[in-house]
């Protein structure tokens, strides 16, 4: 980590495509945090985070490896819950609605907070049962709609044209970028409000990566997208807002272009120089 | 060459040739055991040639005909010794065991031979044999034919002749006309009665419920006598055919001479099949072979179980181990998934993993104790008490059946399905398990969408190793359902079709009952040997098509490395 973000330099240009005139306070929020702890067992880590999350933006998350963005990403959809010991004390939500609150169906809030995962993890079945499979799961049977929809999520993948004649083979017969995209668009098929991307890029080649970006820019008319990166240049590629955290504690948040090119904390310049990490 | 012995076992060559050792012994004592059995066992059913000759001691001369079973070589001074007056010129001599038959007329199916009393031995094409239903095969020279006690055709003399050829030829006809007529007396009395007796049963057990249950209206009573009298009335014109039947069957007879010159008279009704075996070449012999074969694996036993097929036994076990998979899959699988995903890791799952593991080590007898004890009795006693009270006293559950030996080894084999099953879903990655919680599954639809049939290969690896294990199983079956002789098949024609509560035949227990509790233990030997290759055959087949699911389930779920 620390000798690939000394190597990599920020790219310039691409922060110049990046809207100058955002205004955190002109968005609609969708996700807001507060006071957000997170322990595992007696390990505290994250250490009271408070952020508001803007619909239909890219927000990413930066930081050196074990900072804890991972973790606040597993906690929009409650993956957490899944660890033993974990717990958690503060507040976060969805449209005002706390998703920490007794009594919310937590498969519903994973249906509306849709996530991918560092590595592509499609089911042994077919592509197009692969899509379909969240469908199902809410109980929608109907060979119309279904068609539909998966043509829809894999179009929307910008998976269409290569998979389209072989719909029902096993998605494990694709490449690694094919199978990313394949669990985007099963992800998306679902309608989710919110696309968590936990390091969706990580595991693939470059031109692969390059392909989820520009699929990321798509995607963000329709859905409020927040991703995991350990790569900074692909952050300041691809997202709206950036968060840097450090060691379970967000240090600073901000539009994307502004942080990168005059972070307000002395620890975040450090960190996008490439001065530690 | 001079490499210095430090080096060479630095090399590791040694391991690998006593790794290669190890697996050629195995591989060699698999290969002979099998060959053993196949060939003591499959020999028995070729046509040996019948041998005649005289045979001569203290002076005293007689005929004696046989089949020459085996030749083996003795110590002369041994024979001296048990007071058999032979030359000491030669340290050993040859003896043959001879397959004599016509138990009825000496008294016992073998006799020893030594070569040097046996002389003028010959292979004459005239001599027969008869496979008989009662006293096993008889040896002879056909003399005459009769029908309805009147002599038709007569021959005599020891040589081919054109008569001899005609007679024969017209038994061949009548043999095959009394079989025929067997058959349809089979399915008389088999099926057509069988059903009937099945159904009066049934009435008695339904008119015995009813006034169990006080019923005072007549009319249930009314329409049991009603139909009960049709079935009397169906039963006796089958009864009138059956007789018609037995008296056709038993019009014609035999007369042949056996060896010792005595001529017996035999009733065709009671052949199964006749053949000369000196007059055929190999062609008919190999033919002969394949029918007898067949008769082997498709027919019923005869004369306790030492003549006829096995067909009862293979079925039995058959149907016993897709039975017990059928009990056992469900369990254990059930058992595995709650102790790997739902319940809370700690000491009890460690004790009940414990247990589980201890339970495949207790001696299958103990699960056969316990079946009876607890699922015959206990269980199958409550079943009649609560269920089938119209047929008490007579048990229906109460008593060892083909439920209750299933059950007992579902029990015994339960472990290896809980611990493959446990392995199997260990292995499911995090990462799919995720995905589909992440897509809004519950984790009871993830486990049944994703996880389980994942697991699935996993699960067809227990079923693999529970059906090897309880196929060859005789020890608790003899307590919860095993007898020597069924009279049915526990599958018929007869509702509700799987009779659960009926006693079967078992390979196993096939084995141990003709080897060692068989009056006749010198012609039922091949078939230990038969039987016990038959037994592996089934073993390797239920297997086989368990490790073609498992490989079907392993290509549909391959798992990505993750």
């Amino acid at each position: 980590m620390t000798m690939e973000a000394k190597t990599h330099s920020i790219d310039i240009s691409a922060l110049q495509r990046q809207n100058q005139s955002l205004r955190l306070e002109d968005e609609t929020i969708a996700l807001t945090v507060r006071d957000l702890e997170l322990f595992y067992g007696d390990k505290r880590a994250l250490h009271g985070v408070t952020m508001d999350i803007p619909k239909n933006r890219v927000t990413a998350f930066i930081g050196p490896s074990g900072c804890g963005k991972s973790t606040l990403l597993r906690c929009f959809n409650r993956m957490n819950d899944l660890v033993d010991s974990c717990r958690i004390e503060g507040q976060m939500s969805l449209y005002g609605q706390n998703i920490y609150e007794r009594g919310v169906d937590v498969a519903d809030l994973r249906r509306r907070v849709g996530m991918v995962f560092q590595k592509p993890n499609p089911f042994p079945k077919s592509i197009y049962e692969n899509v379909a499979y969240g469908l199902r799961i809410q109980g929608i049977n109907k060979k119309r709609v279904i068609d539909e929809t998966v043509e829809w999520a894999l179009k929307s993948a910008a998976l269409w044209d290569e998979v389209k004649d072989r719909l029902h083979e096993s998605a494990l017969g694709m490449s690694g970028g094919q199978q990313q995209r394949l669990v985007i668009a099963r992800t998306i098929a679902v309608k989710p409000e919110v696309l968590l991307l936990d390091e969706p890029a990580s595991a693939l080649d470059p031109i692969s990566t390059l392909k989820i970006e520009e699929l990321i820019n798509e995607l963000k008319k329709d859905f409020t997208i927040v991703i995991v990166t350990h790569n900074m240049q692909q952050a300041a590629r691809v997202s709206d807002y950036t968060a840097f955290m450090y060691m379970g504690d967000l240090i600073e948040f901000g539009v994307t272009d502004r942080l990168f090119t005059n972070p307000e904390k002395k620890q975040t310049e450090d960190y996008i120089t490439g001065r530690y990490g | 060459m001079n490499i210095s012995v430090k080096e060479w076992f630095k090399s590791g060559s040694p391991w690998v040739w006593l790794n290669a050792g190890a697996v050629a012994i195995s591989l060699i004592m698999v290969v002979g055991l099998l060959g053993l059995i196949a060939v003591r066992g499959l020999s028995h059913f070729w046509p040996a040639d019948i041998v005649q000759g005289t045979y001569t001691v203290d002076g005293q001369s007689k005929t004696i005909a046989g089949e020459v079973v085996e030749t083996n070589e003795v110590l002369t001074k041994q024979l001296i010794e048990a007071g058999i007056k032979i030359p000491d010129d030669t340290e050993f001599s040859t003896r043959h065991l001879l397959k004599v038959g016509n138990r009825d007329v000496y008294g016992s199916d073998f006799s020893w031979a030594l070569e040097q009393f046996f002389t003028d031995q010959s292979k004459p094409a005239m001599l027969f044999t008869a496979e008989r239903r009662e006293w096993g095969n008889l040896y002879g020279y056909l003399r005459s034919l009769k029908e309805s006690g009147k002599e038709i055709a007569r021959v005599d003399g020891y040589d081919q002749s054109a008569e001899y050829i005609a007679l024969w030829a017209e038994l061949d006809k009548r043999v095959e006309r009394a079989l025929k007529i067997r058959e349809d007396i089979l399915v008389i009395e088999k099926h057509e009665i069988g059903a009937i007796n099945y159904e009066l049963e049934r009435l008695r057990l339904k008119e015995r419920g009813l006034q169990l249950d006080n019923v005072t209206d007549q009319a249930p009573y009314a329409a049991i006598n009603q139909r009960r009298k049709e079935l009397d009335a169906a039963y006796e014109g089958m009864q009138q055919r059956l007789l018609d039947l037995y008296t056709q069957i038993n019009r014609d007879a035999l007369t042949a001479e056996v060896a010792g010159g005595k001529v017996v008279e035999i009733q065709l009704a009671k052949i199964v099949r006749i053949f000369r075996p000196n007059a055929m070449n190999t062609g008919e012999k190999m033919l002969h072979y394949a029918a007898k074969l067949w008769e082997f694996v498709s027919d019923e036993p005869r004369e306790a179980n030492t003549e006829g097929g096995i067909f009862p036994a293979i079925f039995g076990t058959v149907m016993m181990v897709l039975l017990m998979s059928l009990l056992v899959t469900p369990f254990g699988v059930i058992a595995a998934v709650y102790l790997r995903e739902y319940a809370k890791q700690g000491f009890v799952t460690r004790l009940i993993r414990i247990a589980v593991n201890n339970l495949a080590g207790v001696p299958s007898i103990v699960y056969g104790v316990f079946g009876l004890g607890f699922f015959v009795y206990f269980l199958g006693g409550n079943i009649d008490d609560l269920f089938f009270a119209a047929a008490k006293p007579a048990p229906t559950f109460g008593t060892p059946g083909l439920m209750w030996a299933s059950l007992t080894l579902a029990l015994l084999t339960v472990p290896v399905v809980i611990v493959a099953t446990e392995e199997g879903l260990s292995r499911i990655p995090r990462a799919l398990r995720e995905g589909s919680l992440a897509l809004g599954a519950t984790k009871f639809e993830t486990l049944m969408k994703v996880v389980l049939p994942m697991a699935s290969p996993a699960m067809m690896t227990g079923v693999i190793l529970a059906i090897a294990r309880a196929a060859g199983e005789v020890a608790p079956l003899m307590l919860v359902g095993v007898v020597k002789l069924a009279p049915s098949l526990p599958l018929d024609g007869n509702y509700p079709f799987i009779h659960l509560d009926q006693k079967f035949m078992h390979l196993g227990f096939h084995i141990y009952d003709v080897g060692f509790q068989s009056p006749n233990v010198e012609a039922a030997r091949p078939l230990v040997y038969a039987t016990a290759l038959l037994l592996v055959l089934v073993i390797a087949l239920l297997n086989m098509s368990a490790i073609a699911i498992r490989n079907h389930l392993r290509e549909k779920y391959k798992a990505l490395e993750m």
